[in-house]
């Protein structure tokens, strides 16, 4: 079976690991040397340790790097793994820092509290305070977050059947149904067929509630809060309020009326794209960053029209015009330093002074785009690639995207940051980078955040098995019309029932104590 | 577990003759070829079987992997509390027997009824081809076989639920999405899967039935259907019933991939079952010891099946396994 081969893989991978950091560190007195070992995400082939990159880096760093690189996919596994070894890399990239795993390692003491630490050097002290908050694990920093967009929810639609039907993208949740309604019944690819619908909703893969699916999305423009929220001074769900039921009473709308795809209980997040670019629907409700796919998709069907076809805007106001807008926790993972290897105090601001010379601006271009010159220059702000057709810069090029981009802290995928971004082809694609900027600013000041993410509930934790499918669940058969509005209450209350309340009762207790 | 255990061995008759015992040495030099060849085998299940159980001890224990086995605490019998009184106990066990009896009623019986059929062609080319020709999707993974179910059978764009609606009408059945079609279609995707990798064990069981028996049987005036139900079954009987324990010892081993696959928020009710609900608890959620004490529960119920399953056969006046 499945997991008994997991389990097997792991115990494998433990005595591998376990070799290979037996292999390494013999004879070197732990920290004494001029060396880091780290562990960190691949997302294509590993560089080479001797390549010009790495020597790159490891010239900023002042260290020699051994870097061990997992392959993205096996990367939660392999931290567990090597959580569950007693041989830790000195400095790890942990993706999963909330994750039951790398919180009881670190309560252990397997990690550094960094807590207070990070300020006196100067491009590690947190550069938001929100994320700071965000990427705390029950009031104490175990790590140097990785930065992504704070705020980057979009609507995504079709320029073209906007531009057909004389429609404009949607300031409202009104506008969007108005809209979806157009796609679907104004035949707005104008081949005469009724053969088109509004808006595309996946099969999220995850039954966690609050996962920043386009369902949340609706629920916190409606005014529902994001995960959790403080309503009179009590700490409730997003399910349980009003502003939840307004909003999907608004989504089972569409749903009934076709202006949705019938199958959106089972349609994979993999093909999200597909319906858009085929014409068979409209609008995505997803992150902005989603446009740069869709312009690359567009661009392969049709390269003389693509930059026509794509509109995007932000978050949209409800009815009454008020506006709140879905952000991001704004981070994605920390880089954690292990006790194990990095004993005194004067060891880790040695490490830490290596991060904070990767963070500055020099580092962030570095670990970004590159070797300015040697594989991009820079051209109106942008950067952009030359000698493309130099294979030692090709190797450069991958070694930067899929490799060493991960180590960045301050600037990353998406995250302009110090670092330059790429000069897309099109001025539309150029427009589109501007607007995501322009948008994430704007709705910022809207955001509604969720106050519970600093936090964890060992109940949540426990019987998340339990709970997290409950809703999840009940909300989409609702919206199939397979229970009523009255079945969902009931669901609501099976969840708090089945150990809701006590998860609810131990946030607010946690949230209280933190002062945040 | 311990299912794949055992090939469907026959057990030699005992010799009539009693020979001189041999001494363990005398044994070990005389057979040190069979005994060499069997180390690999040996060494497998040592490896990948047995020592891979010092892990089960975590089910007893709440295991946190910084702290390791030694440093875990022990918890008793807590975790098992846990899943016998938990609210998901009951739904999770009713759906993994139902798909299990699903399985004995429909996947079981299929491979013996084709591998059958098959035996009765007369053209060896058609029979070849028809055999090679249905071994095929066992060689599919799960991953391709869900994408082709959604393909077919898709609410919208399904090129056979859009016939089935043409020649039934009404409104349009969503087969990969409702809960009720849930079943029907796992089990469909199973028997498309595995019968005719199933039908191999039988056609060679058949391949050895003695051809005289037949020569008899016709001589005796027994036509087709009496050759069949007198020579061809009791003939395959003990290779049937070696196959059904050794399926019963997996009758809650449901396929992970397929299910897991095949899971969405309208049908998790009746498509929740142990394998997911420990890939959940485990992986995804990090309680360890918890999807270790269900894969335990899990294991033993198997093994327990398959002694009693075994015990019947006996009764029955069959050849059990062991």
């Amino acid at each position: 079976m499945n997991l008994t081969s997991r389990r097997l893989l792991a115990g494998l991978l433990a005595i591998s690991t376990a070799t290979a950091a037996t292999a390494c560190s013999s004879g070197d007195e732990p920290g004494a040397t001029n060396e880091l070992t780290m562990m960190v995400p691949l997302f294509g082939t590993a560089p080479d340790p001797a390549g010009e990159m790495q020597k790159a880096v490891e010239k900023l760093a002042g260290k020699k790097l051994r870097i061990t690189w997992v392959p993205n996919a096996e990367y939660g596994d392999k931290t567990n793994v090597t959580l569950a070894s007693d041989k830790l890399p000195d400095l790890m990239v942990v993706q999963d820092q909330k994750g039951p795993s790398f919180v009881k390692a670190a309560e252990a003491g397997a990690f550094w509290d960094l807590t207070g630490k990070l300020d006196k050097y100067p491009n590690l002290k947190p550069r938001n305070e929100q994320t700071r908050l965000n990427s705390s694990v029950n009031g104490r920093t175990f790590g140097v977050y990785r930065v992504r967009p704070l705020l980057r929810s979009a609507v995504l639609l079709r320029k073209d059947w906007l531009d057909k039907l004389g429609l404009r993208p949607p300031k409202t949740t009104d506008d969007l149904y108005e809209i979806a309604k157009a796609f679907t019944e104004k035949d707005p690819d104008g081949n005469g067929k009724k053969d088109t619908y509004g808006l595309i909703i996946p099969k999220w893969p995850t039954p966690v509630f609050n996962s920043s699916n386009p369902y949340n999305a609706i629920d916190v423009w409606f005014g529902a809060p994001n995960g959790f929220g403080m309503r009179g001074g009590r700490l409730v769900p997003e399910f349980d309020t009003p502003e939840f039921f307004a909003a999907n009473r608004y989504i089972k709308k569409m749903i009934d009326e076709g202006l949705v795809n019938r199958d959106f209980a089972t349609l994979d997040t993999g093909k999200w794209n597909d319906p858009f670019v085929q014409g068979k629907g409209g609008i995505i409700i997803d992150v902005n960053v989603r446009a740069t796919q869709l312009y690359g998709l567009l661009k392969e069907k049709d390269p003389d029209r693509y930059t026509d076809m794509l509109a995007m805007t932000g978050n949209l106001a409800r009815p009454d015009g008020q506006k709140f807008s879905l952000p991001f926790t704004g981070y994605n993972g920390v880089l954690a330093i292990s006790k194990q290897t990095i004993r005194t105090d004067a060891q880790l601001d040695e490490v830490l002074k290596v991060l904070d010379r990767l963070a500055s601006k020099e580092g962030a271009v570095l670990l970004t785009n590159g070797i300015e010159g040697r594989n991009f220059r820079v051209e109106d702000g942008y950067a952009v690639h030359i000698n493309e057709d130099d294979p030692a810069v090709k190797t450069m090029n991958n070694d930067v995207d899929y490799a060493f981009i991960q180590l960045g802290t301050t600037a990353s995928v998406g995250v302009g940051g110090d670092a330059y971004a790429w000069k897309p082809a099109s001025k539309a694609e150029q427009d589109n980078l501007r607007l995501r900027a322009e948008l994430e600013k704007l709705d910022l000041q809207t955001a509604v955040h969720d106050p519970t993410l600093p936090y964890i509930s060992p109940a949540l934790t426990a019987k998340g098995a339990t709970l997290n499918p409950i809703v999840t669940d009940a909300r989409v058969k609702y919206l199939a019309g397979e229970i009523t509005e009255e079945q969902l209450k009931a669901e609501i209350k099976r969840w708090y029932d089945s150990g809701g309340s006590q998860a609810v009762t131990e946030f607010q207790d946690l949230i209280a104590k933190g002062g945040n | 577990m311990a299912t794949d255990l055992a090939p469907p061995e026959v057990k030699a008759v005992p010799a009539p003759v009693r020979r001189t015992r041999m001494s363990p040495r005398t044994a070990l030099l005389r057979y040190r070829w069979l005994y060499l060849m069997v180390l690999p085998g040996l060494a497998y299940f040592l490896v990948f079987k047995y020592l891979p159980m010092r892990g089960l001890t975590i089910a007893f224990q709440d295991f946190v992997p910084f702290l390791g086995y030694e440093g875990s605490q022990w918890v008793g019998l807590k975790h098992f509390e846990e899943l016998f009184t938990g609210p998901d106990f009951g739904r999770l066990l009713g759906n993994t027997l139902i798909l299990a009896a699903l399985t004995i009623v429909f996947a079981f019986p299929a491979p013996i009824v084709v591998a059958l059929l098959l035996n009765e062609l007369r053209l060896g080319v058609l029979k070849r081809a028809v055999q090679s020709l249905i071994y095929i999707p066992h060689f599919l993974s799960w991953t391709i076989v869900a994408s082709l179910t959604y393909l077919l059978f898709s609410v919208d764009y399904g090129v056979i639920a859009g016939l089935v609606h043409g020649v039934v009408g009404g409104t349009r059945v969503d087969y990969v999405a409702q809960a009720e079609w849930f079943r029907p279609v796992i089990v469909l995707q199973t028997l498309w899967k595995s019968t005719g990798w199933g039908t191999i064990i039988y056609l060679a069981a058949l391949a050895g039935v003695n051809a005289d028996l037949y020569e008899a049987a016709r001589i005796d005036g027994a036509g087709r259907w009496r050759q069949f139900w007198h020579v061809t079954l009791p003939a395959i009987r003990p290779t049937i019933v070696v196959m059904a324990i050794l399926t019963s010892g997996h009758l809650l081993d449901n396929s992970f991939e397929q299910i897991w696959l095949m899971t969405n928020s309208l049908n998790r009710s009746v498509a929740d079952v142990f394998d997911t609900y420990v890939y959940y608890v485990g992986i995804t959620q990090g309680g360890y010891s918890y999807a270790t004490a269900v894969g335990l529960f899990k294991g033993v119920a198997g093994v327990l099946l398959i002694f009693g399953c075994n015990w019947l056969a006996k009764r029955l006046g069959q050849r059990g396994l062991f």
